[in-house]
């Protein structure tokens, strides 16, 4: 009887992460989602051994909405853009208008960075728009992960396949590696420095790499970040461009 | 020999309609021929030379923008100019260098959204733009921009003087702008991010093919600021005497110490161009050897009526003596003297048709923007007619008469005297 009990016991947090990809990518999703949001985000883009360093101060409500405004580099400080549902909008200094950014000028990294418009413009949850599989249980970086392969449900994200490493205590995606219709790698993007804000797990640092170019990376650190803030309604419209 | 030579001239007369038969045959095939050639040439010749001015007859890259040039990538750029320039000029046969900038661009004028349109954009000295490209001789409206003088140095995050740019007819129609319009272009820096310029449309520039009125010209302070590479390019082009002795020019350059390192190619040794030469050539070929086969398949025709009609007599006179290599020479002769008169009248026929045709120009419209961009084929198609043009329809319409007169002259030369006697003819 007893041996029974221990092998319930030794059992049971075995039943317990026996959990499906769709709760998963729900507590994923709580994770990178959020009603409200202001950060201070430095970025380093090193592309062909020069590296380039942006200081951003960035509002977010919801997945539909996003500010950014540029602090840094001086020949950069003052640019604005700002998502707004499946449009953004982009004022730069130099010519002084706001402007809408559309075509292919969405496909191009964000100041030349490894993220692209288009990965800001993304607006639906994993959940909603991926169905995977767990292909396996890895330890990455001292941390045990599900390694979770993800199909697109349709064809309007950016990603058609995601195959994603994701933490088991925290359900933060520690790896992820993106990749084309054609089968092709196209990125990868990592999540480090994990850290409890309020109810969230919240990754401080990001590291993209585009694989098409060679060469090529983005750190992406958070100085600092508030979830649940009041924000005022102008940050979110060409108004706040042109202030 | 002399014998020989009046005879054939004798026998040309004695069928005067299958003579007049055969030279028109060969006038055909020589007229088509110049026709044909000079509008190769007018296609391509023209476009090469157009290729060489746009694109630098040596161009002086570094080897990672060599690697990816159809990317044009800005971060591959050539750092210092100043120094390489002063040692490119000093080498011989070397008659102007320009550092060049070229950067992929939307435009848009006032709220249109950016991302839709786009061009490319250079920044050169302006005697690159007035001397190489002719742009003030092409200009649809406005006036030729007075490039330089500006303050560039001291400008921050805007130029607070207007930018002045040429812009092509088609860009200028796809943004709707003209001269005095202002538009905003949105590019990139060298390292990736965007850059943004307004620029006041000085004039409108028709250069005849889609590939260059898509494109953008200010000056090349204009592009170093825009592009962040104050004083460098992404790269130097170099010209020497002429066009076709490039590669010459840049086998001495890739000898010159300072450009060690550095990517120095003419361009027909460059891709997207270094097949077109070839392909030019390829094309020549086979429209003068079509041209050659078929006229020299109605030669074949004539000459062999002629032999037939004449066996007897070529019986008669290998019996008198004839050798078989003189009766060879006797049509081959013939055929000589009816492609002079031919070739004479097919290039008196063929030239002005192709004079005509150069002036008038044949217009190939819409079909022509289906080329790649990188290829400036005017939409207007001109042939050009030169002495070489006129000079090898000559040639090839001999050509035709020896393909077509040898075989029957050797069948003539195999007749032997007693069974060419016994023949009715």
């Amino acid at each position: 009887m007893k041996l029974l009990l221990l092998a319930l016991a030794l059992a049971i947090p075995g039943i317990a992460r026996a959990i499906t990809v769709d709760d998963m990518l729900d507590h994923v999703d709580k994770n990178l989602t959020y009603d409200s949001r202001e950060s201070s985000v430095r970025m380093t883009v090193v592309k062909s051994g020069t590296t380039k360093s942006y200081l951003m101060h960035s509002f977010g409500r919801g997945a539909e909405e996003m500010a950014m405004e540029y602090l840094e580099p001086a020949r950069d400080k003052g640019t604005k853009m700002l998502k707004k549902n499946d449009e953004l909008w982009m004022w730069l200094p130099s010519v002084e208008k706001t402007q809408k950014i559309s075509g292919h000028m969405l496909r191009q990294g964000m100041m030349g960075s490894d993220m692209s418009y288009e990965d800001l413009m993304e607006q639906s949850t994993w959940r909603d728009a991926y169905t995977g599989t767990v292909v396996g249980e890895e330890t990455l970086d001292g941390r045990k992960v599900w390694k979770v392969d993800l199909k697109a449900k349709d064809t309007t994200v950016s990603y058609p396949r995601r195959l994603i490493w994701v933490d088991q205590a925290s359900y933060i995606p520690l790896k992820q590696e993106l990749y084309a219709l054609s089968g092709m790698l196209l990125k990868t993007w990592t999540m480090s420095d994990i850290r409890t804000v309020g109810d969230r797990q919240f990754a401080y640092k990001m590291v993209v790499e585009d694989k098409v170019q060679k060469n090529s990376r983005t750190e992406i650190t958070f100085e600092s970040v508030a979830f649940a803030v009041p924000l005022e309604e102008e940050v979110f419209s060409t108004r706040w461009l042109e202030r | 020999m002399e014998l020989i030579l009046s005879m054939a001239v004798r026998n040309l007369g004695r069928n005067r309609r299958r003579t007049l038969l055969t030279a028109l045959t060969v006038a055909i095939g020589v007229a088509l021929l110049t026709i044909a050639m000079s509008f190769v040439g007018g296609v391509f010749w023209a476009a090469l030379e157009k290729v060489s001015a746009m694109a630098g007859e040596v161009r002086v890259v570094t080897p990672r923008y060599a690697q990816r040039d159809q990317l044009m990538p800005l971060s591959e750029n050539i750092p210092e100019t100043a120094a390489l320039e002063a040692a490119i000029r000093a080498s011989d046969g070397v008659t102007a260098v320009y550092p060049h900038i070229a950067i992929g661009v939307t435009g848009a004028v006032g709220d249109d959204e950016i991302g839709e349109r786009f061009g490319l954009l250079h920044g050169a000295p302006t005697e690159f733009y007035t001397e190489r490209l002719d742009l003030d001789a092409h200009l649809q409206e406005g006036t030729m921009p007075s490039f330089g003088g500006e303050d560039w140095a001291s400008v921050g995050a805007r130029p607070k003087f207007p930018v002045y740019a040429l812009v092509g007819r088609q860009f200028a129609e796809e943004v709707g702008a003209k001269a005095g319009t202002e538009v905003i272009l949105t590019g990139q820096r060298q390292d990736g991010s965007p850059s943004g310029m307004r620029v006041l449309v000085a004039g409108v520039v028709d250069l005849g093919n889609s590939a260059q009125n898509r494109q953008l010209w200010v000056s090349l302070d204009a592009a170093r600021w825009m592009t962040e590479i104050p004083a460098g390019a992404t790269e130097l082009m170099v010209f020497g005497e002429d066009w076709e002795s490039a590669p010459e020019l840049a086998a001495s350059l890739r000898d010159e110490a300072a450009l060690s390192g550095l990517d120095v190619r003419a361009w027909s040794e460059r891709p997207p161009y270094d097949g077109l030469v070839g392909f030019a050539q390829v094309l020549h070929a086979i429209a003068g050897g079509v041209i050659v086969f078929i006229t020299a398949l109605g030669v074949l025709n004539t000459m062999f009526m002629s032999v037939l009609e004449r066996t007897a007599e070529i019986g008669v006179m290998r019996a008198m003596g004839l050798r078989a290599w003189q009766s060879v020479v006797l049509f081959v002769v013939e055929a000589m003297a009816i492609a002079t008169v031919g070739g004479a009248v097919g290039v008196l026929v063929g030239a002005p048709v192709s004079l005509y045709l150069g002036h008038q120009g044949i217009d190939f419209g819409a079909a022509v923007d289906k080329l790649p961009p990188t290829i400036p084929i005017n939409t207007i198609v001109r042939p050009v007619l030169d002495w070489n043009v006129a000079l090898m329809g000559v040639v090839l319409g001999y050509a035709m008469a020896l393909v077509g007169g040898f075989l029957p002259a050797w069948r003539a030369s195999q007749i032997q005297p007693v069974e060419a006697m016994r023949s009715r003819r």
